[in-house]
């Protein structure tokens, strides 16, 4: 409860503090590290490839919202839908590997993703990205106005985190817990893990579905960079850095990422380095997260006073 | 070949030290721009290629030595961070240090033109990138095989907790495993530089076909690794001859085309 307070009181604070669009980029963000740490936190699987569902909503999406101008609606759900295919494609090769081999069949159909978006430019554009689609209105609201947008996102946004809740207190979640903690005995007790995994796989694409059309209504434009592996890097170190053993973690963690990566780009153009760094810093030094850091430093200060 | 020279040492690194390298491919690209900086300074293609490549191994040295020795016990998803991280610093370093742009670079004046071979003319440097790519998967292969230290190596990717057993100091170990991958990695990228040019992506674009080239050959499995890379090498020039466009998306189908049918890798055990 208390969390939830905190949210909605985040959910009102944040447009006044930062622009629209960066408050929109955190809560979508916030929405993909929610369907990674599904993975991630709860089923032990780490996946580097959640671009791949990510950017294929996006362009699917996208290319339906500017050649046939569909609906917001409708539009959700071909990004749901792609979203759930795609990993349906990638779980389906992956889930009988674990550890480093799904590390790395992630990271490479990831990259067979990325390729056939470079390659294909009649529809994605190539390397210019996907300029051009549109915000169109819902129930007769503008969604041009900034403010709007941010309206929707962050009920979309609740919406995503109440599913989520109900996923991972529900007897699959409970499931996709006991195959992180034991994988045999999960599997001796009559639990098919294959395909649990699988659906861990399934509903976690189709959030990353959801925040890639939501991203790319926000921006007008789907970036080559969408699919690309760093952006896969970038959720997965959102919810490391969150703590990826709760259902708030991937929040935190976004809050973190985007404001850190907001405050960088304006430093220098070769922020990446800098963001670089500050992986390396925290896999060294904040191994844990945002919420070990914290505690660590109470401790430190109740230490010294 | 380049394939192979690749996924050799990026099998090696996975499986002594078990962990994700993500910075293999910045390695590699650290290698071509290391080899481009020598030769401008020494004028000689020669020592260019011995030299960058060691510069790339101490890089390596360095990298285990101060960062991944600390997350053995931390979890691939940490192991994966750092690597990741590396990377975006060495390519952000690249476009900092050498510039965003492309750089072609000419091989050694003896290797420029061409062989007939009879039914073909074929560039003289590709042949010798292939002689050497060979001569390397070769001697690596032998250093691991007949060597004492290499069955040690061999023995780690095994057991690790025997090795140590053992009395064998497993960090020195796991210090020389990176070390020699990276070598590879900075070899396969230096000869490289005169065939396709040097980007800051290049690096990025090599990164994912090692990772293939490791899945498919099984991990750890270094004759696997020589086998997987020239399967893929040789898909990719039939595939270019036709379709030049598809040439890389074809990698990735030929993996997830052999892990439909065998979920362990070409030549993998576990």
């Amino acid at each position: 409860m208390r969390a939830l307070i905190l949210i909605l009181a985040a959910i009102c604070v944040l447009p006044l503090v930062v622009r629209p669009a960066i408050a929109s980029e955190i809560w979508i963000f916030a929405i993909f590290g929610l369907g990674l740490n599904l993975l991630l936190g709860y089923t032990g699987l780490l996946s580097f490839g959640q671009s791949t569902f990510f950017g294929s909503a996006a362009y699917a999406a996208g290319y339906l919202l500017k050649h046939y101008a569909i609906g917001i609606p409708l539009a959700l759900g071909v990004g749901v839908g792609i979203g759930a295919l795609s990993a349906l494609l990638v779980g389906y090769l992956c889930v009988q590997r674990s550890g480093l081999y799904l590390i790395m069949l992630t990271f490479a159909l990831n990259q067979l993703f990325y390729f056939v978006a470079y390659q294909w430019t009649s529809v994605t554009g190539g390397e210019d990205g996907m300029p051009g689609i549109p915000r169109p209105a819902l129930l007769g609201v503008d969604l041009r106005d900034p403010q709007h947008y941010y309206v929707l996102v962050s009920a979309l946004f609740l919406i995503a985190l109440w599913l989520m809740k109900r996923i991972v207190e529900s007897p699959l979640g409970k499931i996709l817990q006991a195959i992180r903690e034991n994988e045999v005995r999960a599997d001796a007790v009559g639990y098919n893990a294959p395909r649990f995994k699988l659906a861990a796989f399934v509903i976690g694409g189709a959030f990353s579905g959801a925040a890639g059309v939501l991203y790319a209504m926000l921006f007008g434009i789907v970036p080559l960079e969408a699919i690309g592996f760093v952006v896969s890097g970038n959720v997965v170190f959102a919810t490391l850095i969150g703590g990826s053993g709760s259902l708030y973690g991937p929040i935190i963690g976004s809050f973190v990422f985007i404001w850190l990566s907001e405050s960088m780009s304006v430093m220098w153009a070769r922020w990446p380095l800098l963001l670089g760094v500050a992986f390396i810093i925290v896999v060294l030094f904040f191994r844990g997260g945002v919420v070990e850091a914290w505690s660590r430093i109470w401790r430190f200060s109740k230490r010294t006073t | 070949m380049l394939y192979a020279l690749m996924g050799l040492g990026l099998s090696l690194i996975t499986g002594v030290l078990n962990i994700p390298n993500f910075a293999h491919g910045a390695l590699f690209a650290i290698g071509a721009y290391f080899l481009v900086t020598v030769v401008g300074f020494l004028g000689n293609f020669w020592l260019g290629l011995l030299i960058a490549p060691i510069g790339v191994a101490l890089l390596g040295l360095l990298i285990e030595f101060a960062g991944i020795r600390r997350l053995y016990a931390a979890g691939h998803d940490y192991q994966l961070l750092f690597t990741f991280g590396l990377a975006l610093i060495l390519n952000e370093l690249i476009i900092v240090i050498w510039g965003p742009v492309g750089i072609s670079h000419l091989p050694p004046t003896i290797l420029r033109g061409g062989v007939d071979l009879g039914f073909t003319f074929y560039p003289k440097y590709r042949l010798f990138v292939m002689a050497m790519a060979g001569l390397l998967v070769v001697a690596t292969w032998l250093f691991l095989e007949k060597t004492r230290y290499g069955a040690i190596m061999r023995a780690g990717i095994e057991n690790k907790e025997m090795v140590s057993l053992l009395g064998i100091d497993i960090h020195k170990l796991f210090t020389v495993a990176f070390a020699l991958g990276a070598y590879l990695a900075g070899i396969a990228g230096a000869l490289t530089a005169p065939i396709r040019g040097l980007s800051p992506g290049m690096g990025i674009d090599m990164l994912g076909i090692a990772f293939v080239v490791v899945a498919l050959g099984g991990l750890g499995n270094l004759l696997g690794a020589i086998a997987a890379g020239l399967i893929i090498g040789i898909a990719q020039a039939v595939v270019a001859a036709y379709w030049t466009e598809a040439s890389t998306a074809v990698i990735f189908a030929v993996m997830a085309a052999v892990l439909l049918v065998r979920p362990q890798g070409l030549f993998g055990i576990r």
